[in-house]
Order: structure tokens, then C-alpha cells, then sequence
């Protein structure tokens, strides 16, 4: 897995690049975004980490061109400014997350992996979450022993949904959307019966998280 | 705005009546006085004359007897008349001899001419008294009442007027001097003067009511006009009362009288001032953070590197040491930051937008969930749909203090409650934990900044709550600390306006 960083503190950008090397990616970074357009002629990336206050164009600026060159390019913007109509503002121009400095390199890594995950999934139909392997297209989940799930189709619909935003909270509401379309009369109680059969099936591949009067997340582990 | 004392409060539409009312008044006084001047003299001269009247209509009546000697003679009288100046012919001479007769019976004969007005009453119920005396040159009376003064003064036309006190009443007199078969005489007549002061006063009267009316007309023509001529200002008052409270956007010149126009200028000075030092405020607000949290960040990630990379059991003490001070400096440069931000004049009134409170429950538990799990602790919500007014980032970033106290205080397997929802018509947040609470004393003190409860552990600012203090000032929200529903733990509730 390759990436792009875009970072002008040779601090952050040399701790960036060692941190991510732990954890199995090739980073590599440049000083300002001019650069950014040569490198992606050449290499192949799987993610690029944009630091939004850039000497000369800014990551904004960056992040438009770059979509409106319609690069597929999965975007992870840094910044230093904790301003959230700047998050929704790089949401909005196409950035696929954001993070605020300073941040933790585990946190870092863990965003890297959803992003290129997501991406993957997208491209290959399949998504990995912990020891779990969900075969998008095939409709099942394999865990790490290489057994095939047995699940319901409601069972199956939990997870794809909890997969798909796998690490955020989902909520009730949005789960009984997911299998409401052919079960139009379900209830909360309902869901819970679900979550828990399909929580015993899962084992320890991977976690299904209830938030207190909120909903379910899918952790790895 | 409003005020509970609205008589305290001065109003230039009162003021200009007050300034106006006094002169009114007192013009009034000087028209009815002037009005007065102007027809009193002329209204005596006209009694003086119908009195004159009389005295040589007696004279008239005075003849030399065989004798030699002068005679008044008698002649059986009309009815008497009640007559004024200008009423038809001279009346006829009173009786000679005949003791002064009331005025003030009715009249025997009804006179069309002659209908008494309800008001006329008020000056009433005096007594009229008619009195004469005809003497010779040498002061010999002849007929009438003897006693009655002669007048004195210059003689014009035959005739000399004055007043006198005779008998307990005032009299108007007028004496006649004329010559009768040769021998000098002269005829004084008087009347009482209540008749023409009565008229005078019933003039007066008329005069000063129908000057009043016109005063009422003219001060209630003065309020319409006032109503009128405050009308922009009027609108101007709820032009600015429409706008949104934090709205920096200068007013509009165009409807505003020249005499506001001064004033509206220099507050749309005022705002447009206001507004830039917001912008630089925020400006410099960004870059403070950007030079403050990009070299942390390469601290923070490179000592993360360095402990990855050394095998040293006593190096990557000393380096995880070090890293807890860089995450305390970085918390606190946050918190200051935060704090800085919470301040009004660092977000602008275009930055307050309507927001859905549960949605941003949900989002606060989602970016806490995994600092509240490595404590142990049960993060949840209990949320109604509601929505208030206010900044997003600042109302997340008092919920991200108020949850992340929450954490430091609630102990291994305690839970955190985040609650939305409204109650009495008021939006409300809050944030329940099962720690040991907060006592009453200090439930003041904890809300300042840079103050660190008894207890606390090494990490925490001590702006926290000073923080959420400041964002739910900002929002115009009520910041309490109660206890919590269940068990021991602090209660955090943010109540919204209505």
C-alpha cells in the first residue's frame, strides 16, 4: 500500500512517514502541492494525507482540483485548524476525512486503514474487518479460520450496514432501515434479537459494540 | 430592551409635547386676556351711553311749574323692561319718586329675543338697583334719592360719568347737565355695576372656552404631527429589533431621516469595526493554532516513533513520561484555544445555524466512545429530537469538556449519560456520570478557569468547565451543576432560551 503525503513541517512529515512505515505502508511525502500532480502521473497511490495550510495553493485548493480532475484518489486531510465548518468545508469540496492536529500516530493508521479499506471494498467487493472477511458480491462472511458464516438475511443486512461504516456508531433507526425492505413491520426489541444471534456467529473475528441508546458498532476486534 | 419602569424612560414624542403644552397654555392665557382688553371698554362705553339715556330722558320730564319753581312730573310708567345696550328704542324713564325696582324679576312680557343659557345662571342672583336724583345748580334735589353723590369730572357732551359706593353697593353713575325754562340742572342717574360685569364675564367665559377648544384642537393636531414626523424613527426601531441579535450587517441609510442619519452612521461605524476586529480575532486564531498544534504534532509523533524504535526498557520510561507532558501541553493549547474561540468576539453572527441537539449527541458519543471504553466506562444518551439556535463547533466543543470531565471523574465501570430533549418550552443538554459529584461549595468555584478541584489528576487544565461556561454564555444558555438522578455523581445541564 502506497501513500502521498503532502506536509511542508519536516518534523511531522518525517514522523508521518517513519510511523506509517510500522505500519506496513510506503509513504511518500512532498513539501507543497505543485508537486502533488508529477508524482500522480508516475506512481500509483491507494491514499493521499493532505495538510490543509500548505505554503503557496492550500489543501483546499488541492482537494477541488484533484476532484475536479476526477481523481478517485481516496483524501485524508490534516489540519491544524479545529474549526468544524473547515471540516464540513473539506467534506464538501470532496475529502474522504479529516483529522485534527495533534493527533496520535495509532489514530492515524487506523483512519489510513478505513479509507483504503472503503476504497478496496468499493473496487473488489470485499471488505476485511478484524478477522473478517465480507464477501460483498457473494453475500457471506468468512472469518479467520476460513469458515463460511451461516447467516439470515437480516443477519446478513446488519452486518453489511455495521461494515459499511465500520469504527462509527449506527444507529436502530438506520439498522431497521436496512431490513425493513422486506420486513416492514420490525421493532427495536427485534433488532436486538438479531444483533445478539449475529454477535454469537461472529465469535471473536470480530465485535459488535452496543452504544446505549444509540445503536451498534462494528469494531475489529 | 424593555424596560419594567416604561415612565423612567424618556421619549421624544412625550418631551416635544411637554415643550409644546407649556406655550400653548400660556398663549391661551395671553389670547383670552387680549381678547378681554378688546371688548370691555367699548361693551362700558355702550352701557355708559344707554345710562346717559335715561338721565335726559328724565331731564325731559322736568318742567317749570307756574310757580317758578321746577317740577318733575309723574307719569304712570310701562311694565318695565329688561333692556341692554343696542335692545330697541330707550326705554322709558323709571318712575320718578318710585322706589328703585329689581331687576332681576322675571320680565312680565315675553321677549323672543331674550333666552337665558344654562351657563348665564352661574352669574345670576345679584341684586340690579336703579337709582336717580335731579337737582338744581345750587345742589337743591328736586326729585330722587338726595343722597346720591353728584358726579365730577370733564363735561363732554353735556354729561359726566363716575362710580361711587351708595347705600352697600357699587353704582355706575352719569349725570346729565342741562338748562329747563332757563334754570340750570342737572339729572344723575346709576345703576348698580353687576349688570355689565356680569356681561363682561359671561363674554369672558364664551372667550375662554372656545379658546380652550382650540387649544385641545391644536395639541391633539401637534400629536398626530408628532406621530407623523416620528414615523421613520419608528421603523428604524424595528428594523434594528428584527434583526438577528449577533447580526454585524450595517444598517440601511436609505428610509432614515437626516436628523438619525448622524447616528445610524456612526453605529454602522461602530458594527463594521466590530466586525473587522471579529475577523482578525479569528484570524489570528487560526494561525495561533496552526504554529501552536504543528510543531506539537511532530513532538508528539516523533517521540511515538522513538519509543516504537528503542529496546531500552528506562528510555522508553522516560519517553512515555515525555509524552504525557506533550499530550498535557497539547490539551491544554486546545483548551485555550477553545476557550479564545468560545469568546463572542470570535465567531460571527453568520456562524449561529439551527442544530438538530441529538445529532450532535451522537456525533460527541461517536468521537468519545473509544476514550470512555479505555476507562471502562458505559458512554450513552437518552435523546429526544430537538433543535436550538446556536455555533456547531462551539456547542460540540461543550459537550466534548462536559463528557471529557465526565470521564475523569467517573471511576472503572461507572457509566456517562448524555441527555437531550426539552423540557418547559426550554432546550436543554445534559451530561449525567456515576463519579463522586461535585459538592454545593464548589459548584461555583470549578466553573473558573485555570481552578483545579482537591482530587483532580495531573492532566486535567482546569478550563473545562470554564469553557462550557463561556460557549453556554455565548449562546445566552443557563450552565448548572445539579446532582445526578441516581447515585453520588454530578449532574451538567445546559438549558437553552426558549
Amino acid at each position: 500500500m502506497r501513500i502521498l503525503l503532502v506536509e511542508d513541517d519536516p518534523l511531522v512529515s518525517d514522523a508521518i512517514v517513519r510511523g506509517l512505515a510500522t505500519a506496513g505502508y510506503v509513504v511518500d511525502a512532498v513539501t507543497d502541492a505543485e508537486s502533488v500532480q508529477g508524482r500522480l502521473d508516475t506512481t500509483h497511490y491507494d491514499l493521499a494525507i493532505v495538510d490543509l495550510g500548505l505554503p503557496g495553493e492550500d489543501g483546499f485548493t488541492l482537494v477541488r482540483r484533484l476532484r475536479r480532475d476526477g481523481s478517485p484518489l481516496p483524501l485524508l486531510i490534516v489540519t491544524a485548524r479545529d474549526g468544524l465548518d473547515d471540516r464540513v468545508n473539506a467534506l464538501d469540496l470532496g475529502a474522504d476525512d479529516y483529522l485534527v492536529k495533534p493527533f496520535a500516530l495509532p489514530e492515524l493508521a487506523a483512519r489510513c486503514r478505513a479509507l483504503i479499506r472503503r476504497a478496496t471494498a468499493a473496487a473488489a467487493n470485499e471488505m476485511v474487518v478484524g478477522g473478517l472477511r465480507i464477501d460483498l458480491a457473494g453475500r457471506r462472511a468468512i472469518d479467520d479460520t476460513g469458515r463460511v458464516l451461516e447467516l439470515t438475511r437480516r443477519e446478513w443486512s446488519i452486518l453489511e450496514c455495521l461494515a459499511h461504516h465500520s469504527g462509527r456508531v449506527v444507529s436502530k433507526e438506520r439498522l431497521i432501515q436496512a431490513i425493513v425492505s422486506w420486513d416492514e413491520e420490525i421493532s427495536g426489541n427485534a433488532i436486538e434479537v438479531h444483533v445478539s444471534r449475529l454477535r454469537a456467529k461472529l465469535g471473536d473475528a470480530a465485535t459488535v459494540r452496543g452504544i446505549r441508546g444509540l445503536g451498534y458498532r462494528l469494531d475489529d476486534a | 430592551m424593555s424596560s419594567s419602569r416604561p415612565s423612567r424612560v424618556p421619549s421624544i414624542r412625550s418631551r416635544l409635547f411637554r415643550y409644546m403644552l407649556l406655550p400653548l397654555v400660556l398663549l391661551l392665557i395671553a389670547s383670552i386676556w387680549a381678547d378681554h382688553r378688546t371688548y370691555v371698554s367699548p361693551m362700558y362705553d355702550i352701557f355708559d351711553r344707554a345710562l346717559s339715556h335715561s338721565a335726559v330722558a328724565i331731564a325731559s320730564h322736568v318742567h317749570k311749574g307756574t310757580d317758578g319753581h321746577l317740577y318733575v312730573e309723574k307719569q304712570d310708567p310701562g311694565p318695565p323692561l329688561l333692556h341692554g345696550p343696542g335692545e330697541g328704542p330707550i326705554p322709558p324713564p323709571p318712575p320718578p319718586g318710585d322706589e328703585p325696582f329689581d331687576r332681576d324679576r322675571p320680565p312680565e312680557r315675553f321677549d323672543p329675543e331674550y333666552r337665558p343659557m344654562s351657563w348665564m345662571r352661574l352669574y345670576s342672583g345679584a341684586h340690579e338697583n336703579f337709582v336717580y336724583r335731579v337737582s338744581e345748580a345750587d345742589g337743591t334735589t328736586l326729585a330722587g334719592d338726595d343722597t346720591l353723590p353728584l358726579t365730577t369730572g370733564k363735561i363732554i357732551d353735556n354729561l359726566t360719568y363716575g362710580e361711587t359706593r351708595h347705600k352697600g353697593l357699587y353704582y355706575r353713575l352719569a349725570s346729565y347737565h342741562t338748562v329747563v325754562d332757563g334754570e340750570p340742572i342737572v339729572v344723575t342717574v346709576g345703576e348698580t355695576v353687576h349688570r355689565r360685569n356680569t356681561i363682561v364675564r359671561r363674554l369672558d367665559t364664551l372667550v375662554g372656552v372656545s379658546d380652550g377648544i382650540q387649544l385641545l384642537l391644536v395639541l391633539g393636531l401637534c400629536l398626530f404631527g408628532i406621530r407623523i414626523a416620528l414615523r421613520p424613527i419608528n421603523r428604524l426601531r424595528d428594523q434594528i429589533m428584527q434583526r438577528e441579535p449577533q447580526s454585524l450587517q450595517p444598517l440601511p441609510l436609505d428610509p432614515v431621516p437626516s436628523e438619525v442619519r448622524p447616528l445610524v452612521t456612526s453605529l454602522n461605524t461602530l458594527l463594521v469595526t466590530v466586525r473587522d476586529s471579529t475577523l482578525a480575532q479569528q484570524h489570528f486564531l487560526t494561525n495561533a493554532a496552526h504554529q501552536l498544534r504543528t510543531p506539537l504534532t511532530g513532538l508528539k509523533a516523533q517521540l511515538e516513533v522513538l519509543a516504537s524504535e528503542t529496546q531500552d526498557r528506562a528510555q522508553q520510561e522516560r519517553i512515555s513520561r515525555l509524552q504525557g507532558s506533550v499530550d498535557r501541553l497539547a490539551h491544554t493549547a486546545n483548551q485555550l484555544l477553545a476557550l479564545a474561540r468560545a469568546e463572542p468576539s470570535a465567531h460571527g453572527p453568520s456562524d449561529f445555524v439551527a442544530i438538530q441537539l441529538d445529532a450532535l449527541v451522537s456525533a460527541v458519543i461517536g468521537s468519545m466512545l473509544d476514550r470512555a471504553l479505555a476507562h471502562d466506562i458505559d458512554l450513552g444518551a437518552e435523546c429526544e429530537p430537538v433543535q436550538v439556535h446556536g455555533v456547531y463547533w462551539l456547542l460540540h466543543e461543550l459537550l466534548i469538556n462536559l463528557v471529557d470531565n465526565a470521564i475523569r471523574h467517573t471511576p472503572k465501570d461507572g457509566n456517562i449519560t448524555l441527555r437531550c430533549g426539552q423540557h418547559n418550552g426550554a432546550a436543554y443538554l445534559e451530561v449525567e456520570d456515576s463519579g463522586p459529584g461535585i459538592p454545593a461549595a464548589e459548584r461555583q468555584r470549578v466553573r473558573e478557569r485555570f481552578y483545579r478541584a482537591a482530587g483532580s489528576d495531573g492532566q486535567s487544565s482546569g478550563l473545562g468547565l470554564a469553557i462550557v461556561e463561556e460557549i453556554a454564555r455565548s449562546h445566552r444558555a443557563r450552565f448548572e451543576i445539579l446532582d445526578a438522578h441516581e447515585g453520588t455523581g454530578a449532574r451538567m445541564r445546559i438549558t437553552f432560551p426558549p
